[in-house]
């Protein structure tokens, strides 16, 4: 199907067109390469190249996750890089602060930090506790249970913008409950994770989302109403598939009844990431939006009695004083500054950094020419029409998030790739967003050595795991997961359908983003 | 658009070959250069444009379309203003 536009011009939604020149980059990157580096402008990825083996050794070779490691693995390639550059380093030098000082890379970290005490108010909350409440309400049963797994892992991962989190939460509280009840451990361990896939790509407190939205000029509010069609189109087979597999799998001959821990208190907080997403969706600054729905959940946590002022925020003070009297004072061991608004912060410095540290290698990369010269090949020799340019976006990007499990990772080094062949094609940034992020969150919880299967894997088989506790028929194979994390397998297979049929396909001339400063 | 317009818009299969009209104001990215002049291309269409500045490969513009040829997919237009760059 083609399409004629009308004659006026394209609706900004009330705002000003986005302007390129705040993220600081595009003029700056259109001069030519600055930097020479020995052995031509191929060397300039080695940074990056190198980053890029450390990530796939230390997470799918070692099994070892959190971003604390990539950091250093950043840190050695930049540094690794230096000695290919031909003549004085002080370029090179030079362009790593270029590379941090983007706008895209701030954005990014100023919605991380807000959506990081958002979410960990929400955990201290109950809300976990409630969704658990919802479960034993409605009756589930062992059949049903994957099903049910998957909707309300689903939507506290929708809430809390976390995959990983909601997987550890819901392995924790909701896997034993489940299993204790008949569930195929298998299947539900499965159910959990897609439902992570399902937050991770949907939630505009999603750190993927952030960054699906900012690194192609979109704003995070327009992405999420955008890929609305996309996450349910796979959601709603997905679900079925739980309900029928559940039917089909058996469960395991642990006896016993599940001790849940029910809060229906705790469901208020979907007032609170209601709140949240209406505000992102209808346009107004990310910012803005988060800021209203941590002072929401702060508020139901305390009238409601979900947690105390110290679980939000507490100074810890060495030994008692004229201040230890208030809510948020408390005498402990260690002192310190901790409750959710700190740790749900500080929690995402080690990516913070890590974004940064991508950011300047891919614009070193981009001044050696390295960037341009892998461009080229793929617009000459692979994206060579629109839909071959989709489909290289798709499986370009699943296949990074196949190596690098840690998928914010793996979507931060792709998206410069994603926006530069899909601007080639006029491919609107909202369908460049969800195709970068689709991909990312479902690989990000499927093969044994991906970061989402793994977290959840661990709090299984910790020294104070699920199979200390229950036994080895609480502690799931992560390969035999594979085929039964539906809701990501069907993201994938959508977007493979959607690059070949058009279907969802938007052109930069169809709609344009709203600010992204309004990200 | 409304937030519910928001949710529904891209419901729809689009073409690989988007026709466009003259008279049609369109804000569209320069993809590359071609006959002395720049070129957009819009799926696997092609808008050429005159009058744009030397630079503006992968820069955002808006061009009024002056003609269009439906069995070609291609078309030409004329530069208007500058209105962004690339993402990266």
């Amino acid at each position: 199907m083609t399409d004629t536009t009308d004659a006026a011009p394209p609706a900004t939604d009330g705002g000003d067109p986005p302007d390129g020149s705040e993220f600081g980059v595009g003029e700056q990157n259109s001069d030519g390469p600055r930097i020479e580096f020995r052995g031509g402008k191929w060397m300039s990825t080695v940074p990056i190249a190198f980053f890029i083996l450390w990530a796939v050794f230390q997470s799918g070779i070692l099994g070892v996750g959190g971003a604390d490691g990539l950091v250093i693995g950043a840190l050695i390639g930049t540094i690794l890089g230096m000695f290919f550059v031909r003549g004085s380093w002080k370029a090179y030098a030079d362009t790593i602060f270029e590379g941090m000082t983007q706008r895209v890379a701030a954005t990014a970290i100023v919605a991380w930090l807000w959506a990081g005490m958002f979410a960990d108010t929400l955990q201290v909350g109950q809300f976990v506790n409630g969704l658990i409440f919802a479960a034993d309400a409605l009756n589930v049963g062992g059949a049903t249970f994957p099903a049910a797994a998957f909707i309300l892992c689903g939507l506290l991962a929708t809430g809390i913008g976390t995959g990983y989190g909601a997987t550890i939460a819901f392995v924790t509280l909701f896997f034993p409950a489940g299993v204790l009840l008949g569930a195929n451990p298998v299947l539900l361990f499965a159910a959990i994770l897609s439902g992570a896939v399902f937050g991770d790509n949907l939630a505009p407190v999603s750190d993927t989302t952030i960054v699906s939205a900012v690194t192609q000029d979109a704003d995070i509010g327009g992405v999420v109403a955008s890929r609305f069609k996309y996450a349910i189109l796979a959601a709603v087979p997905a679900f079925v598939a739980y309900l029928v597999m559940g039917s089909v799998l058996p469960g395991t001959s642990l006896e016993g009844a599940a001790e849940l821990d029910a809060a229906a208190a705790g469901l208020v907080h979907l007032v609170s990431m209601g709140i949240v997403i209406v505000t992102a969706v209808a346009g107004r600054h990310i910012v803005e939006a988060i800021s209203w729905g941590i002072v929401v959940a702060v508020a139901f946590n305390l009238l409601f009695g979900l947690s105390s002022v110290s679980d939000i925020l507490v100074f810890t003070v060495s030994e008692a004083g004229t201040f230890t009297s208030l809510p948020f004072v408390a005498v402990g061991e260690t002192t310190g500054v901790g409750g959710s608004l700190y740790t749900g912060a500080t929690g995402f410095f080690p990516l913070i950094v890590l974004t940064l540290l991508i950011v300047s290698m891919a614009q070193i990369m981009i001044r050696g020419g390295g960037f341009e010269a892998i461009q080229t090949f793929l617009l000459d020799r692979v994206a060579t029409t629109v839909r071959r340019a989709e489909l290289t976006m798709v499986l370009g990007t699943a296949t990074i998030n196949g190596m690098i499990t840690i998928n914010t990772a793996a979507e931060i080094a792709i998206a410069p790739y994603v926006a530069r062949i899909g601007e080639k094609f006029n491919i609107n940034g909202y369908r460049r967003a969800n195709i970068l992020d689709a991909n990312t969150s479902a690989l990000g919880y499927i093969f044994p050595w991906a970061g989402g299967v793994l977290v959840g894997y661990q709090v299984m088989v910790g020294p104070d795991g699920l199979g200390a506790e229950y036994g080895p028929e609480m502690v799931v194979n992560p390969i035999e997961v594979v085929p039964y994390v539906f809701h990501g397998w069907f993201l994938v297979a959508i977007f493979i359908l959607a690059a070949v049929t058009g279907f969802g396909r938007e052109y930069i001339p169809d709609r344009v983003s709203e600010e992204v400063s309004r990200a | 658009m409304s937030v519910f317009d928001k949710f529904l818009a891209g419901w729809s299969f689009r073409g690989s070959r988007p026709d466009y009209a003259a008279g049609d104001v369109l804000e569209v990215m320069v993809t590359g250069e071609g006959d002395g002049g720049h070129v957009a291309r819009i799926g696997d269409s092609t808008l050429r444009i005159e009058g744009a500045p030397e630079d503006a490969i992968n820069t955002r513009i808006i061009v009024d379309v002056e003609s269009w040829d439906d069995s070609a997919h291609t078309g030409r237009a004329t530069y208007r203003k500058t209105v962004g760059e690339s993402a990266f």
